[in-house]
């Protein structure tokens, strides 16, 4: 018995005792894979830098409310721009390097290394992930001013130090002229949501970025700017709305418009149109207002909430219904917007010289109106307010007035025009008396998981306030 | 006792004509006492049991037999009619206790090197709570027990401090030997505070009428045999067994208990103000030619001191705007002061479905504030239990059924238990004995938690209208069974807009769940020779639970339904040898040698509806609006092997040393560091052996110095891609948050721990000292680095964290007379917890950031679990300082600092205490239990934002001048009007002298709420005093007992949660908390603590 017993027992444990490798099986994960195509993380990366650019969410994107296009009605802690209560440019800063960046990073590498493609489709796939890349750096500098750029996206670096934004700038150029050269018709295709393999749009697209990239220059680095801005245009820029970088939504989550999501599923009536905007369209007697807002007040009265303050949403004019739609596209550049560049590249004589400014102003004016549908274009561009000749202030006002409010869908540009052009004058928010930020102070986390590199960069760039300027914004 | 048992034998030969009685004795457990002594009193005759308890004597009628057992109380039975006596002893706490230590091995208290405490069934089971876990707050030192708050919801234990930084801190529940998960399948969006249900704790499941004793292993050396998952401490649990005896033995126990709420942790309403946030509604009539609006407000007619707190409407358009609406959207009530005089158009006016439809009604406070929904809870556990056994066999069969009704409506926990436990000796030396316990729990109408509307309490503490009658709100859902909620979008639109009728998330918006848990073990235990045994032994603890959830058509929230099935399933198996063997006279040798593999499988899966429902009503995932995503899905296997040995030496029941080793190889770590091993020593000297007074009856320093050794968990080590739901037909897949390591090295802890007890006075009076010295090394610790490494987390061996800490056990009886007995115990803990380091470079580990802009940290040079925030701006004599100039709402508040990540409190308490009071007079006794708690902090999002909303009674007071402090203030500094309202905030300013300016308090934008308060003004200390228990007790008398069949009977009145004697968090429970885990000292919604009296009646025949 005794030793039926033990015989048992030493055969359960030998039998249990399993090589080494069948331990390390155990922490291979049967539902998530090691490996996947470089289309599935460059998809993944398009989707999320539209989201993150089109979001209306106010713990993710608040440009809207920075561009006084939209205040809130109940709750205007972001209207007051309060980022930290919900940790926005953590938010903001997280979803660029995570779910941008780093993907685009991986689906480089992983065209690289796919033995099955050629050279020319490695580099045209490669191109597409670099110029994406690209824009998003951009967006990362022009919010935040110095970022962890050189040391970034590196698993072996935890804390990553800041570049200078003037450096980075530079570099950006450089790899926008290195990777335009590799657009070619051998890219991702059914992968690309935006062009669908496309390359003659895919180099417009990477024009126009060059194009803007030039343009923030224009008032600290006029030499580089100039270089950039004409090379640019040389090679083509967006022509038309055809041109534009767009992406269709579809009509379920999680692959809807963003802005649906927070404006109709979520049921709640946080936003309104804000007296900035509206007062300014009303002046102007813009149509896009028919499209941009609703008639909840009646036929042809629009009358915007009061930027920051606590406004009621039934007392004032809410957001057109093409907002609410799931499938409105979210959109990276357009026509309109390069359009403006071009006003400023012939008022300072780099591309053309300052008669070619109206041309381009009426042209960027008139993409807006297509590219909503609205009718009256002609009627507008007569308008004394409107037309450049009569329009009140200098080429930066005018231009600048009328590419925020051809920005009604891109709440970042809109805010971006006006610190660029320091046009319209924006109010005061309402409750904290505080006025519009030129730059997202830091995310909360970089402060406590990276201080000595926050620290330093917050000193290099003047202090980590909402009301530093950025080094291109000088004026 | 050797003597013994010589005379014994020779005063057998003596008298022949006497009887022979048999039988067996046993422990408490059913097992067989062996060499427990058996003597005829007043005589020298005796004899000792043999290896199965068995014994015989030779006695006459009406002798009395004397049982003794070291450890045991004696018992004394007289010889009757009957051959056959059995009997079972019962330890004798005042005397040295036979402890049941890890993996089960049964110890003599006085031979450990390390502290352990025992608490008995009775005490768990006596005063029952729906989770027994809650039973042990306070009645063992060290032993952190936090509920929160919620009917089912989870309970946090804790032994000495959190000891890993992001793993995994609560202590292991052992059952008989049979490790019970105590996990919680909470979501992360319920522990950070976002939303959801808490479905409680799976320890839980342990019946505390199954529950024979309960043994609290703290350190290191004592729960080093368990191996890597003990680090946390061990709660060893033994379940009541049969006993071998005549007949059937039956238990009876049946405890009600009605729960009625504390105010005390409710909040106190205001009754003044109404709906809004101030006086910001005004009304667009028009537009002038400039295409510019034109306000009511403006207007000859207007009167701006109404009409900017409602909106207005010409019902019968005379062009006066004279029809005042609630402002429904605003969630406040810093509205218009209320006035019986003014009819106003409320929410009940704007339903066409209800009677009051367009009828104005008097603007006055609701009748019926939200604490109305609160009804009386109950808890009734009713529990039967058979034992019994033969010369050879021992078995126990119960059944216990709880039913909890909540104190909401629609809220109800089941609970159904079947055990059954059995032993047979196939040989003489072979013992064969299973346990199985099944149980099923049933939970409906769990409350919602966290910053979420189907969390009522969250409409209630922070977002509410003081003019809202919550019975008004019950009478519209039930007559209509619509949302007909106090919060639409306009008075036109009658969607819900933030908050529904709370009547409507009660009985729409509900979940159910049910967990469906077997667990037991069977076990051969074999008798090699006199001195080595080996025990054979397979464990299991599985369950399956499924967890629905529902939101319904015409909710605030997306409707929704969503299922959630998962499985858990512990295996083990155990081989262990253990010999007890004297070397000589005085030298003991003992010990085990022993392996156990050890197999997790979980696995689960969550699908849910997307986009909606289409059907109110029907919760099925084909009921969904958009075509459904792809269910969440996990599937995870963990092996863990282990060898391990424990030698022990006694000299002469004086000086005990011992050692355990153990080597584990844990399939979640990378194959090249699978294996790691670690080990202890302990010693103990029984110093009043060597000076044996009067004065001091027992006297023992002990000392013990343990590593234990610690993996990680699955798919911690290779990186892969999280794919999501394709997008435009191509699939997507992204890099995981989190980065993974090829390089993990074990964790390791490292203790040592000095105690010294001392019992004086026949152990009338005595205490227990332990301090011990915990440092946690290399922790696996997901590190929270800079995104912009394209990572939140890095996982890594990173940090050390360390515990030290005293705990006292004190034990005194300071009166003992034939029919009184008064006995006290106090149990005091102090632990110090210290993150001594992070990864190099990383400053701060956040543990959880939260709604309010706060956050839950370890950072090193402080304590785990540090709170931070904003905080006030300190002049250098170290008082806030106060805005001097600014806007109407900013001056005289105080100022903020611009980051929010300054330290503005600890989680962790001073100390904390139970004191428990025994008194028994002849048949009755008194027991109560005082739990206390010092210090520690906690954020509370409920004052955060309900002291801006203006709900609680504070905010509409007078101030100094007699003024309301809702009035405009009126002046300038230094001489503000006689009507001025508003308040003087205690502080300075700038330069230094004492802030003489008043703050606005007339809106939301106030200096308590979140507009304009700092972080730091909404943390509070946790500390507390609770009258935590009381029973009082009448055991009938042997004499009443023996005219009916019923050998023990009892009736007790019970209470739990009497008394809330101090505190200092306001309107709520300072204990109160989102769920069992790392993530404590934030209240966001909080439940009220219910105060339970009911009684328990207990008979055994």
């Amino acid at each position: 018995m005794k030793k039926t017993i033990l015989t048992t027992l030493l055969i359960i444990v030998l039998a249990s005792c399993q090589s080494d490798d069948q331990y390390e099986n155990l922490n291979r994960d049967p539902k998530n894979p090691t490996q996947v195509a470089a289309e599935f993380t460059y998809n993944s990366a398009v989707k999320s830098l539209f989201d993150q650019m089109t979001s209306t969410n106010v713990n993710r994107n608040i440009f809207r409310l920075l561009g006084q296009h939209w205040t809130e009605t109940t709750y205007t802690d972001e209207a007051n721009y309060d980022f930290t209560e919900r940790n926005i440019p953590e938010n903001h800063w997280s979803e660029l390097y995570r779910d941008v960046l780093l993907d685009l990073k991986t689906t480089k590498e992983t065209v690289a290394s796919d033995l099955e493609l050629t050279d020319s489709e490695k580099s045209a796939r490669i191109a597409q992930a670099e110029v994406l890349m690209i824009y998003t750096w951009q967006q990362l500098v022009d919010t935040f001013g110095n970022i962890p750029y050189t040391e970034a996206l590196n698993e072996g670096i935890l804390l990553p130090i800041y570049d200078d934004d003037t450096v980075i700038y530079s570099d950006l150029i450089d790899r926008i002229n290195a990777v335009i050269p590799n657009i070619s018709g051998d890219g991702f295709s059914t992968a690309d949501k935006i062009y669908e393999g496309n390359a003659a749009a895919w180099s417009k697209f990477a024009n126009s970025l060059k194009l803007r990239l030039g343009i923030r220059l224009t008032d600290v680095n006029p030499t580089l700017a100039q270089s950039t801005i004409s090379t640019a245009v040389t090679a083509g820029v967006f022509t038309s709305n055809a041109d534009n970088a767009l992406l269709i939504y579809e009509g379920s989550t999680p692959n809807t418009n963003p802005v649906w999501v927070d404006l109709v599923q979520s049921n709640r009536s946080d936003f309104i149109a804000a007296n900035t905007l509206v007062d300014v369209m009303n002046t102007l007697n813009d149509p896009r207002r028919t499209v941009y807002f609703d008639q909840n007040l009646g036929a042809g009265i629009y009358s915007g909430g009061p930027y920051g303050a606590n406004n009621s949403f039934s007392n004032y004019t809410h957001i057109g219904e093409v907002m609410h739609l799931a499938t409105t596209p979210g959109v990276l550049l357009d026509y309109a917007e390069v359009s403006f560049y071009l006003v400023e590249a012939a008022e300072r004589s780099i591309v053309g010289t300052p008669a070619n400014a109206e041309m381009h102003y009426n042209k960027a004016i008139t993409a807006s109106f297509d590219s909503w549908g609205v009718a009256g274009i002609t009627g507008y561009l007569s308008n004394n307010n409107v037309a450049y000749t009569t329009a009140a202030g200098d080429w930066k006002q005018k231009s600048g007035t009328q590419m925020w409010l051809a920005m009604y869908n891109r709440g970042f540009e809109a805010w971006t025009a006006w610190r660029k052009y320091d046009a319209p004058a924006l109010n005061l928010a309402a409750v904290s008396e505080l006025p519009v930020p030129t730059r997202y102070t830091y995310p909360v986390n970089e402060q406590n998981l990276n201080q000595v590199n926050y620290d330093a960069a917050s000193s290099v760039i003047g202090g980590d306030n909402q009301t530093t300027k950025l080094f291109w914004d000088v004026n | 006792m050797i003597l013994t048992l010589f005379m014994a034998l020779i005063v057998q030969l003596s008298f022949a004509q006497q009887k022979t009685i048999s039988g067996t004795v046993s422990d408490e457990n059913g097992l067989p006492l062996i060499g427990a002594t058996i003597v005829i009193a007043g005589t020298s005759s005796g004899t000792t049991t043999d290896f199965d308890g068995n014994y015989k004597i030779n006695a006459s009628l009406g002798d009395l037999l004397n049982f003794s057992y070291v450890g045991y109380s004696d018992q004394n039975i007289t010889v009757g009619v009957s051959n056959t006596i059995d009997t079972t002893l019962k330890p004798d706490n005042s005397l040295d206790e036979v402890v049941v230590t890890a993996l089960g091995i049964k110890r003599d208290k006085r031979a450990l090197g390390y502290a352990t405490q025992k608490v008995d069934g009775e005490s768990v089971s006596k005063i029952k709570s729906s989770n027994f876990v809650n039973s042990l707050s306070g009645k063992v030192a060290g032993l952190d027990i936090k509920s929160s708050g919620t009917l089912g919801g989870s309970t946090n234990v804790v032994i000495r401090g959190s000891s890993s930084i992001a793993g995994n801190n609560q202590a292991l529940f052992v059952v008989d030997g049979i490790p019970i998960d105590n996990g919680n399948s909470n979501t992360k969006d319920q522990k950070t505070g976002i939303g959801g249900y808490d479905y409680g704790n799976a320890a839980s499941d342990i019946n505390p009428d199954d529950i024979k004793s309960i043994n609290v292993l703290k350190g290191a050396a004592a729960s080093a045999l368990y191996g890597s998952r003990a680090s946390n401490g061990v709660i060893m649990i033994t379940t009541k067994k049969g006993v071998k005896r005549k007949g059937l033995g039956v238990t009876i126990n049946s405890s009600t208990t009605f729960g009625t709420v504390d105010k005390e942790t409710l909040p106190v309403y205001q009754k003044k103000y109404g709906a809004g946030y101030g006086p910001y509604y005004q009304d667009v009539i028009g537009i002038d030619i400039n295409d510019d609006p034109i306000y009511w407000e403006d207007q000859p007619n207007s009167n701006p001191s109404i009409d900017n707190y409602f909106t207005n409407a010409d019902l019968n358009g005379d062009g006066n705007y004279t029809n005042l609406f609630t402002p429904f959207t605003e969630d406040a009530s810093y509205g218009a002061a209320f006035d019986p005089n003014l009819l106003v158009n409320q929410w009940n006016s704007i339903y066409p479905q209800l009677a009051g439809y367009q009828q104005a009604t008097p603007w006055s406070a609701g009748a019926n504030n939200p604490n109305y929904v609160w009804k009386t809870a109950s808890t009734a556990i009713n529990s039967v239990s058979i034992d019994g056994g033969t010369e050879k066999s021992t078995y126990r069969l119960g059944f216990t059924n709880m039913l909890q009704e909540g104190g909401l409506p629609n809220s109800s926990i089941k609970r159904n238990t079947l055990s059954f436990s059995g032993s047979h000796d196939l040989t003489e030396k072979l013992t064969a004995s299973a346990t199985t316990t099944y149980t099923k729990t049933n939970g409906q109408g769990r409350y919602g938690t966290g910053y979420d509307s189907n969390n009522v309490m969250q409409q209630f503490r922070q977002w509410w209208q003081i003019n809202v009658d919550v019975r008004e709100q019950q009478q519209a859902y039930l007559a209509t069974g619509e949302n007909i909620t106090w919060n639409t979008k306009s008075a036109t639109n009658l969607n819900p807009i933030y908050s529904d009728n709370p009547y409507w998330t009660f009985y729409e918006n509900y979940e159910t769940d049910q967990r469906n848990r077997y667990f037991g073990n069977v076990a051969l235990d074999y008798e090699i020779n006199d001195w080595l045994s080996v025990l054979g032994r397979f464990t299991y603890d599985t369950y399956s639970g499924l967890q629905e959830e529902r939101t319904n058509v015409g909710s605030s929230n997306v409707s929704k339904y969503s299922r959630y099935n998962n499985n858990v399933a512990e295996y083990n198996y155990d081989l262990i040898f253990s010999f007890n063997k004297d070397l000589t006279e005085k030298l003991d040798l003992n010990g085990n040698i022993g392996t156990n593999l050890r197999r997790n499988d979980n696995s689960n899966i969550l699908a849910s509806t997307n986009g909606g429902l289409n059907i109110a009503g029907l919760y099925s995932l084909s009921n969904t609006f958009t075509p459904i995503e792809a269910p969440v899905e996990y599937e995870a296997v963990q092996m863990i092997d282990g060898i391990y040995a424990r030698v022990g030496l006694g000299y002469n029941d004086f000086a005990f040393v011992e050692g355990t080793y153990r080597v584990d190889r844990n399939s979640s770590l990378p194959k090249s560091d699978n294996t790691y091993d670690y080990w202890s020593v302990a010693g103990s000297l029984i110093f009043s052996k060597l000076l044996e007074t009067d004065l001091l009856s027992f006297g023992k320093v002990r000392a013990n110095y343990g590593i234990v050794s610690n993996g990680t968990v699955p798919y911690n080590v290779f990186n892969t891609y999280g794919i999501g739901t394709p997008f435009g037909n191509t699939a997507v897949a992204s890099n995981q948050n989190s980065l993974n390591n090829l390089e993990l090295k074990p964790e390791e802890q490292k203790n040592w721990e000095i105690g010294l007890e001392m019992q004086f006075l026949k152990r009338r009076i005595g205490f227990d000292i332990t301090y011990y010295d915990a440092l946690n090394i290399d922790q696996i610790t997901a590190v929270p680095v800079s995104n912009s490494t394209g990572y939140e987390t890095v996982l890594l061996n990173a940090g050390t964290i360390s515990n030290k800490g005293l705990e006292i056990q004190f034990n005194c009886t300071p009166l003992k007379t034939e029919n009184f007995k008064w006995e006290a115990n106090l149990n005091w803990a102090k632990n110090t917890s210290l993150v001594e380091s992070l990864a190099d470079g990383i400053d701060n580990l956040e543990l959880g950031s939260f709604q309010g802009g706060v956050s839950i940290n370890a950072a090193p040079g402080q304590p785990y679990g540090t709170i931070r925030g904003t905080d006030h701006v300190y002049h250098a004599n170290g008082q806030p300082i106060v805005n001097q100039t600014g806007s109407s709402s900013r001056i005289g508040t105080y100022v903020v600092t611009e980051k929010n990540n300054e330290v503005i409190g600890d989680i962790n308490p001073d100390w904390t205490a139970g004191l428990s009071n025994s008194f028994t007079y002849k048949n009755f006794n008194l027991n109560f239990l005082i739990d206390m708690q010092k210090g520690g902090d906690v954020f509370s999002l409920d004052t955060w934002y309900g002291y801006g909303t203006g709900l609680y009674n504070f905010s509409a007071g007078n101030n100094e001048l007699g003024n309301p402090i809702r009035n405009v203030v009126t002046g300038t500094p230094g001489n503000y009007g006689v009507d001025s309202g508003g308040v003087i905030l205690s502080g300075v300013a700038p330069d230094g002298t004492t802030n003489q300016v008043r703050a606005n308090t007339n809106t939301y934008a106030n200096p308590w709420g979140w507009a304009r308060a700092a972080n730091k003004q909404h943390v509070y200390d946790a500390g507390f005093i609770k009258l935590r228990e009381a029973s009082l007790t009448y055991n009938f008398d042997s004499k009443i007992l023996d005219k009916v069949p019923f050998t023990d009977a009892s009736l007790s009145i019970i209470g739990r949660n009497l008394w809330i004697i101090d505190k200092s968090v306001p309107y709520a429970d300072p204990e109160a908390g989102l769920s069992s885990g790392n993530v404590q000292g934030y209240q966001s919604g909080s439940y009220p603590s219910m105060r339970e009296i009911g009684a328990n009646f207990k008979l055994q025949f």
